[in-house]
């Protein structure tokens, strides 16, 4: 498993306790000092994960042994019935969708896609979408909104992919119409944060009636890398850049920006991958559930309340 | 997001030099402007073109609403004299005036930098809204202004775009809303994201409820979250020669994937073979150009 910075003490610790085990072999001798260092491990452990900073949870949320979109479709849908395509120009592999059975839902279920191998994660490069994958999620949506399917998404990206061939195709102008989409669907939207809320390209996909975090998931209009190589010229303050900007699961919460968080396993959700995809799953349920049998109207009107109150302006008279 | 549409400009230390325009690092290093355009009086002083090197008459520029006289290169256009561009004379007429910014998370230097930027542009935020009309016919009217922090999308700019369209949903009129965006405004954060969704809301209600027609301009530069929320949902979108166009700036894109990219990547005239505009428009033509489309759309 990859081992982050800050978890150096952890494995160091955990190191040493397995060499000790080994030595000491079925021999009583070093057990009380195999003992100590379990303690101290534990002790390492509550301190480090209990005080994450922001930066440290936005590692967590990339780390590569995290579980993705396979792991929490397995954990929330008892069936998955996979569609493909844009219908325009291909299939995307970094958003992945269709038809699912969750308990008694019937949903359109969808989400990003990072991949769990090297070879996975080339294939839907890293979780970055091109056009076509934003086209997909469109499709999926406009056949949730006629079908009256309510829409469960799963969110993580590191953004919506910037290349040649993305902005040829029209990034921006597929982004824009998964928003509208959104906006209007007259369906219940749920969404779940499981990983990286990279800027526009994560909210195509969460502009919803329920938004879920994951504790170490984060949401954010820029990379916090990027917000620090622009707002201080030093990609290098990235941590910094990551406490201003207010990104991580709790922050959130405190601005009103989400509905609920969801603690992770001490360390992160791949430390327990099934408890956390656990822990989706039953959200994703309950929320569900609290939606369902809504007035189509009412839920379009209330979305649209939700997010047209968003913002830090100060007065202005009325046109 | 954070697509930073302008290239670097030239560093001359001549005071008014065009290619001022283009600094994106010092936003607009001309002092506060005395005259509506920003480029204040000007005593026969000639100005050389950043685009074809030609000196030109400033007067003649200024005159020209910021487009070149010898090569039509087009510069970015102050929000007051876009709107004196397109608005009949007198029509204007200014909503949510004195909306400022808040500073949402605290965020460290951005008061002092919104500060700055109302002093340089003389405006309250990177968006000026209103009603006005358009050869007779009344309009929404919403236009940014790339000199206020890059005209960064941040809760005024998301706030007033958003009322604009909901006065045109309730009044039903056409709207005409003009781009001109370096992305995020970073310092509102999770904020600025939002205003993605805010703008979309909005503008998927005026759809919704046929209210009118909407027609996006796109002007140099337009990127990231305006790129890819209310400026590319239009139902007709013009953009000026030249501008530049796109989710994620050409610099991110050779940064993240070495590509070469070719002559012309992401211009207004790149984006119409590919499909994704529908007409380029000179300026100096634009005004009669949404008469026109208007004139189809509107009722
Ligand atoms: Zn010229």
């Amino acid at each position: 498993m990859v081992v982050l910075e800050f978890e150096r003490p952890i494995k160091e610790l955990e190191d040493r306790i397995g060499e000790l085990r080994r030595l000491a072999g079925p021999s009583e001798e070093l057990q009380g000092e195999i003992a100590r260092l379990e303690e101290a491990l534990e002790a390492a452990k509550r301190r480090i994960y209990t005080n994450l900073t922001p930066y440290q949870r936005v590692q967590i949320a990339r780390h590569p042994d995290r579980p993705h979109f396979e792991a929490y479709v397995d954990a929330i849908a008892e069936d998955f019935y996979e569609l493909s395509g844009d219908r325009l120009f291909g299939d995307d592999p970094a958003v992945r969708g269709g038809f699912a059975r969750v308990g008694e839902h019937r949903v359109v279920l969808l989400g990003h896609d990072k991949g769990s191998d090297v070879k996975s994660r080339v294939k839907t490069n890293f979780g970055m979408a091109h056009p076509e994958g934003y086209r997909k999620a469109h499709r999926l949506y406009e056949l949730a909104g006629r079908f009256g399917l309510p829409i469960v998404t799963l969110i993580d990206t590191p953004g919506a992919f910037a290349g040649r061939g993305a902005e040829e195709r029209g990034q921006a102008w597929a982004i824009s119409e998964d928003l509208m989409a959104l906006a209007g669907v007259p369906v219940p939207v749920v969404s779940v944060v499981v990983g990286e809320g990279g800027s526009g390209g994560a909210l195509a996909m969460c502009l919803a009636d329920h938004v879920v975090m994951l504790e170490n998931s984060y949401l954010s209009v820029i990379a916090p890398e990027a917000c620090a190589s622009i707002i201080f010229r030093d990609s290098g303050r990235a941590a910094e850049a990551a406490e201003a900007m207010k990104l991580t699961a709790r922050d959130l919460e405190a601005h009103g920006i989400v509905d609920e968080v969801l603690p992770e396993p001490l360390g992160g959700a791949h430390q327990n991958p099934d408890a956390a995809t656990e822990a989706v799953a039953g959200a994703v349920r309950r929320a569900l559930s609290g939606l369902a049998g809504k007035d189509p109207a009412a839920l379009v009107e209330s979305r649209y309340e939700r997010y047209r109150r968003i913002g830090a302006h100060v007065a202005g008279q009325p046109g | 997001m954070a697509a930073r549409g302008a290239r670097g400009a030239g560093r001359s230390e001549g005071r008014y030099e065009i290619r001022h325009w283009l600094s994106k690092r010092r936003e607009y290093a001309r002092p506060a402007p005395e005259t509506e355009s920003g480029l204040g009086p000007i005593d026969g002083v000639f100005t050389k073109c950043e685009a074809c090197n030609e000196p030109v008459y400033a007067k003649d520029f200024e005159a020209r609403y910021n487009v070149c006289p010898n090569c039509e290169h087009h510069y970015p256009l102050a929000a007051p004299e876009r709107v004196r561009l397109l608005a009949d004379s007198g029509s204007f007429e200014e909503w949510d005036g004195g909306m400022v910014a808040g500073n949402p998370l605290g965020f460290e230097g951005y008061e002092e930098r919104l500060e700055k930027a109302r002093r340089r542009s003389g405006l309250e935020d990177a968006v000026l809204s209103g009603g006005a009309a358009i050869g007779g016919r009344p309009v929404a009217l919403a236009v940014m202004d790339f000199r206020f922090v890059g005209g960064s999308m941040g809760s005024v700019v998301g706030e007033r775009v958003a009322r604009t369209i909901e006065r045109a949903t309730e009044r039903r009129l056409p709207l005409i809303i003009v781009s001109a965006s370096g992305g995020a405004r970073m310092f509102e954060g999770i904020y600025s994201l939002m205003q993605m969704a805010k703008t979309s809301v909005a503008l998927a209600r005026y759809r919704r409820a046929g209210a009118g027609a909407y027609v996006s301009v796109l002007t140099d530069p337009t990127f990231g979250g305006v790129t890819a929320s209310f400026a590319t949902a239009a139902d007709v979108i013009i953009a000026e020669p030249g501008a530049r166009i796109g989710f994620a700036g050409a610099r991110v894109i050779e940064q993240t994937t070495r590509e070469k990219l070719p002559e012309g990547f992401q211009t207004a005239e790149f984006q119409r073979e590919h499909g994704n505009v529908d007409r380029i428009v000179h300026r100096l033509s634009l005004r009669s150009d949404l008469e026109r489309v208007l004139g189809y759309l509107a009722w």
